[in-house]
């Protein structure tokens, strides 16, 4: 058996290094010991009341329940069972497919659309979370005018007036983020061809212009390469989080996954480098990690060109830059596995300087990877933002000479730098007209707003790569009176129709041509609309070839001084159109585990320099603009970076002052400032024609201040801290980590413990005689990304409890997401750890309850009985995996819009009840059902829980054990299986597959 | 009065009160349990008629049992199939034919004040057309077998196995008015699964699960 390695994972620096007491060990919450003095009288007191009133109580009546059934019944629609749409996902612009579950005529829940040839299935969390915008109260219902709710008849003659006041001479321009939608892009062309003066300017919020201002220098079109990550075996990612947030996250972490398959022999996995500033969930996932300054990464990039220009032959002179000794080793070393496998290799950079992405562009041309790893014959059109034109924009509008604003799809007074003076400078503009679905900072400052509905609302469609078309098709009458923003267009044009017209008219023009399966249109347009996607051929590109002498030196730069502000996108918050989104705000961020906030992370060592601690309120200042923000002591961050993200402290956010439950000792769960988190757009620049997310020259000081964080890393730890740990059993096995060099090594290294015997005090009295269910979760495979997170709160009704409540531990999340740091606190390993319940086979829940509320089932399901519990707690306190969670409260449903997407087939918990991870049995009794409906057994893979269904790289597999070919089965036989805390012989039901990095060093670890 | 008379009294009256609670002890029943709850209906709908008369199947005006976890009631339009023609009982049909011959003019059509109350619920007139200024508007039966909504019956297995309607819902066919029979308690659930896990239904073998999650989750 190989050696196991001595590795120490922890969750935080302060377990790691046994710095908290050992009260705070035993008892995380402080204890007030004055706090029970209820007197014996008090107690029975409360005893006899509680006793009759429960007796009253029981007495009364049932209520009269109404049936109310349809009058004429549509004909596709059986009360109780589920209709899916093949749609499209509007939560940001790389437009992945969706399936969205209607019951009943309510859209409950998106799934990933499994034909999509992007997306593939896989979700991620914002993506899961937007079905709740749907049921958003405080989204626009009808236009305004001039801040006051008006008709669409006034709405659009104010729009019709005013611009054809503005025609003849004024400059018209049409503001948006990238649009993935062709008919919208050609709606707003048709509308301002009319105009002699009209502009239709792009930007993203988090933008890649860089990348597109590159290749129009080298390749002569501005396009975005499509990166096909599946084809790559070697990675080198400097500063781009494609796993995470970046461009298209869902469709490159399907790719990264493709390109790693640990169960063939021998193992075929990519090699994947990662040079960044911050820790991102790609860091986190890299084989190869290596912090690197903001200002490294350009001339890391140089000598990364230098040195394949040098094994390619080709004359290229570099600059002098300077990178550290461990950047440069580690780029010399990527620079030769590179060109090892030229053809298939790929480089990807997030920097937003133009002259760093054309050195990119010339490294990937070196390799190769232009035509293979590398598209830009279908390029992706999933950003189109030009920040050149933005600027131009700004200036234009600054100083006035702009007639007419129309603003859709984005919130530029909250998004860019200088906010406060674009609401100033839109105030001068005649015509200001917003389409968007809220009244966000922008809406605020325009004329008119003529509010869009949700995708969920609407006929629309999308182009995210060129030649990849999808549509979406609306599941709800609109909620409100609003109109999708092609009507919109079409009537200010002149020409008044409806969407679906306007898409099917588009399609028929300007897809229909390009395909070659169908003959008839209904026929094209039928299989769309029930398959979601269509691929076509498309156009020919105007790409040339690459121009040699594009790429040039970088201009020597100073090494800035103090420390460099990294401003990016969050998991939980890609951009601040999820403000309103409570499920997202309490999604915990996958590295830092802060929710209902943004922080102003920095590395233990810099945290150390400044003399801050986790929690204190940190002024950050840069030329005259200044930020106040929690600090984060982040592990893996480089030392001259304060990492803060984005599209938190929005107005949609303000909202957020009440949630949670209202009781004596109930705490905001917003800041200060009235809003979650601050806004740091401010900290942005906009330089040299494109918006720069690195800010040097940053000063950081105390406020004196502190805010406690609501950050779950310490909570639900399954770590013992040392000193508490009985002699020997110090380490517990949590996570196991092996090499890909060790898989290589074949079956005589099998690194599988063999099945020890354990004596059992029970005897076998839980026969499994029909299914086992089962569960395994690949943490290899795991990125960390959350949509299961978010998927399973849709799916199972979990509530939303606010930010006090989670700083108290009482997160509700059945499904979490672990994370565990190893190794030095600079160049940290990361591990995810999707933590569940496991349905153990010796549940130590099971023996404690005293009502028996949580039982075993013949299925091997550890069943909890919400009608049975009466709130103990004993469970939770017994359970070694910290997966239950209890209802301390009835959490809100005050808001009726907002409790229609609750699930029907999922009980509304209730105060004083224990919960936890059911494996959506509601699920499996469904297709048990199904099964014994039409006759049939259950066949392997039709049961998919919620967060197996979103996971972007199919990390989780879940069936039944008990049939020997199950996927499940297979994946318990592999031989990286292992399963948490063994050693406890209480038999969970779900098992993990080791995290395996493609690595040289290491062996196999259990730790 | 003396205790001698006091205790005979409180004699009597225990025998008395017990005489007449005891025919009573019955309906005894646990909080919570509806047995026996008949509620009046909007609409005056007769089970016995329909089902047992005419012999509607059930499935007939409840399709969701066999495809759906609701029987549902079913929606006007299934009720129009039939009574689209059928507009008042056949008795008062005949004498209006009969009269309308007497008089020797054509019959009128007869509408039973019950089925008015379908036509005016879908914004229909006397001939059945759409009225002027109606509205139709859905009809808001009262539900009889009522569940807690921590339990998820599901008819389809039950269609399935072939377990009759009437096991559970009583001889609906005889009922004027729907009335609940069985308790829907849960250890008459578990009872009837444990039974039918002996003995099958209808003589064939099947397998009622008897785990909490096969209806609380």
């Amino acid at each position: 058996m190989p050696e196991r390695a001595d590795t120490k994972y922890w969750t935080s620096l302060a377990e790691r290094d046994a710095s908290r007491s050992s009260v705070e060990d035993e008892f995380p919450q402080p204890l007030d010991p004055t706090a029970t003095s209820v007197s014996r009288r008090g107690f029975l007191q409360a005893a006899g009341f509680s006793a009759v009133a429960a007796t009253l109580a029981s007495c009364a009546r049932a209520p009269v329940e109404k049936a109310i059934p349809y009058l004429i019944k549509p004909e596709e629609v059986t009360p109780g069972r589920a209709l899916w749409y093949a749609s499209t996902c509007g939560g940001c612009s790389a437009a992945c497919g969706v399936l969205v579950k209607n019951r009943d005529g309510r859209p409950i829940k998106l799934e990933g659309n499994p034909d999509h040839p992007l997306s593939r299935g896989g979700m991620c969390a914002a993506g899961q979370a937007s079905v709740l915008g749907l049921y958003d109260s405080r989204r626009l219902k009808q236009p305004l005018l001039a801040g006051t709710p008006t008709t669409w008849a006034d709405a659009d003659r104010e729009v019709a007036g005013r611009l054809a006041a503005v025609a003849r001479d004024g400059a018209v321009r049409f503001l948006t983020a990238t649009l993935p939608s062709p008919t919208e892009r050609s709606m707003i062309g048709r509308f301002l061809a009319r105009f002699p003066d009209a502009r239709h300017v792009v930007y993203d919020a988090v933008s890649s212009s860089a990348i597109l201002d590159a290749h129009l220098r080298t390749h002569g079109v501005r396009v975005l390469p499509r990166y096909r990550v599946e084809r790559a075996e070697v990675i080198a990612s400097f500063d781009a989080d494609f796993l995470g947030t970046w461009i298209s996250p869902v469709e490159y972490a399907a790719g990264w996954r493709s390109g790693r398959d640990l169960e063939s022999r021998p193992p075929r996995c990519s090699y994947h480098a990662q040079l960044e500033s911050r820790l991102s969930l790609s860091g986190a996932k890299a084989d190869r990690r290596v912090r690197a300054a903001p200002h490294e990464v350009g001339p890391a990039l140089e000598r990364l060109t230098v040195a394949l220009a040098r094994v390619a032959g080709v004359a290229f002179r570099s600059g002098d830059g300077k990178v550290g000794a461990e950047v440069a080793a580690i780029v010399d070393d990527l620079a030769l596995r590179l060109w090892q496998a030229r053809g298939r290799s790929l480089v990807v950079c997030g920097s937003q300087d133009t002259d760093v992405q054309v050195l990119a562009n010339l490294a990937n041309h070196l390799l190769g990877s232009y035509g293979a790893t590398l598209d830009i014959e279908r390029p992706s059109l999933q950003r189109q933002g030009s920040d050149g034109d933005l600027a131009t924009l700004l200036t234009e509008l600054a100083a006035g000479r702009v007639a007419a604003l129309l603003v859709a799809g984005c919130n530029p007074v909250f998004d860019l730098p200088g906010g406060a003076a674009l609401a100033h400078a839109l105030g001068k503009v005649p015509l200001v007209v917003s389409l968007a679905p809220r009244l966000d900072e922008t809406a605020r400052c325009a004329g008119i707003v003529c509010p869009v509905g949700h995708q969920l609302e609407e006929w629309g469609d999308a182009e995210p790569v060129a030649g990849v078309f999808s549509l979406r098709q609306p599941a709800i009458e609109p909620l409100g009176d609003t109109r999708p923003l092609v009507e919109s267009l079409a009537l200010w044009s002149g020409e008044p129709r409806g969407a679906l017209e306007l898409v099917r008219e588009h399609w028929r023009s300007d897809v229909f041509p390009h395909q070659g399966g169908e003959r008839e249109f209904e026929a094209f347009w039928d299989a769309a609309v029930q398959r979601g996607a269509v691929e076509i051929t498309p156009a020919p590109s105007r790409a040339g070839a690459f121009r040699p002498g594009s790429a040039r030196p970088l201009p020597p730069s100073p090494r800035p001084t103090g420390l460099t502000a990294v401003l990016h996108a969050a998991i939980a918050m890609p951009t601040a159109e999820h403000a309103y989104n409570a499920w997202l705000h309490e999604l915990p961020d996958p590295v830092t585990k802060v929710t209902w906030d943004n922080v102003a992370g920095l590395s233990p060592a810099t945290a150390h320099r400044l003399g801050v601690a986790e929690g204190d309120v940190v002024r950050v200042e840069a030329d005259g603009v200044a930020l106040e923000l929690p600090a984060y002591v982040q592990p893996g961050q480089h030392d001259d970076v304060v990492a803060i993200a984005l599209g938190y402290g929005a107005e949609a956010s303000r909202r957020f002052a009440d949630i949670g439950p209202q009781w004596l000792e109930a705490g905001p769960s917003v800041g200060e400032n009235g809003l979650v988190g601050t806004n740091a757009a401010p900290l942005l620049a906009l330089a040299d024609g494109t918006l720069r997310y690195e800010r040097s020259g940053v000063r950081l000081s105390r406020t004196g201040r502190r805010r406690a964080l609501a950050c779950t890393q310490s909570h639900h730890t399954l770590t013992v801290p040392d000193r508490l740990a009985p002699g020997g059993t110090d380490r517990r096995p949590i996570v196991e980590e092996t090499t890909v060099r060790a898989l290589a090594a074949g079956p005589a290294d099998r690194l599988e413990t063999p099945e020890e015997v354990k004596h059992d005090l029970w005897p076998e009295d839980h026969p499994t005689p029909g299914h086992r269910w089962a569960m395994v979760v690949d943490l290899a495979a795991c990125t960390g990304c959350s949509a299961c997170v978010v998927a399973c709160q849709v799916e199972n009704n979990i509530p939303v409890v606010g930010r006090d409540e989670v700083r108290r531990r009482r997160a509700m999340h059945w499904l979490r997401i672990d994370r565990y740091f190893s190794g030095d606190e600079g160049e940290v390993d990361v591990a995810f750890e999707p933590m569940m319940c496991q349905h153990c086979g010796h549940a130590p829940c099971e023996t404690v309850c005293p009502v028996l509320a949580t039982v075993h089932s013949q299925e091997g399901l550890n069943q909890q009985v919400y009608n049975r519990c009466i709130g103990t707690r004993y469970c939770a306190n017994n359970c070694p995996y910290k997966a239950r969670r209890f209802n301390w409260f009835n959490y809100a449903h005050s808001d009726r819009l907002a409790d229609l997407v609750l699930n029907p087939d999922v009980t509304v918990r209730t105060r004083g009840v224990m919960e936890k991870c059911t494996f959506c049995v509601q699920r499996i009794e469904e297709a048990k059902i199904e099964a014994k409906r039409t006759g049939t057994q259950v066949a392997d893979g039709v049961i998919r829980p919620a967060c197996q269904q979103s996971c972007p790289v199919g990390a989780i597999t879940f069936g039944d054990l008990n049939d020997p070919t199950s996927a499940v089965s297979r994946a318990m036989a592999n031989p990286r299986r292992f399963r948490v805390l063994d050693e406890l012989n209480v038999r969970p039901s779900a098992g993990y597959l080791a995290v395996s990095r493609n690595r040289e060093e290491g062996g196999y670890e259990r730790v | 009065m003396g205790s001698r008379t006091a205790t005979a009294l409180l004699v009597i009256a225990t025998a008395f009160s017990i005489g007449v609670l005891i025919p009573k002890l019955g309906d005894v029943r646990l909080p919570g349990i509806q047995r026996g709850y008949e509620p009046e209906q909007p609409i005056a709908f007769s089970h016995r008629l329909h089902g047992g008369e005419l012999a509607v199947p059930c499935l007939y005006c409840h399709f969701g049992a066999e495809p759906s976890r609701h029987a549902g009631i079913p929606p006007a339009n299934v009720c129009m199939n039939c009574h689209r023609f059928v507009t008042a009982p056949v008795g008062a049909i005949r004498a209006e034919d009969e009269a309308a011959a007497e008089e020797k003019r054509a019959p009128r059509r007869v509408v039973s004040s019950e089925l008015r109350k379908l036509y005016d619920a879908l914004g229909l007139d006397g001939e059945l057309k759409p009225a002027t200024g109606a509205h139709a508007r859905p009809i808001a039966w009262v539900k009889v077998h009522n569940l807690p909504d921590f339990v998820y019956f599901d008819h389809r297995p039950h269609v399935a196995a072939g377990v009759v309607c009437q096991t559970c819902h009583g001889p609906v066919e005889t009922m004027e008015r729907q009335r609940q029979v069985a308790d829907l308690t849960m250890g008459w659930c578990v009872n009837c699964h444990r039974q039918v896990n002996r003995e099958g239904v209808n003589g064939r073998p099947v397998n009622a699960a008897i785990d909490c999650s096969t209806c609380h989750f």
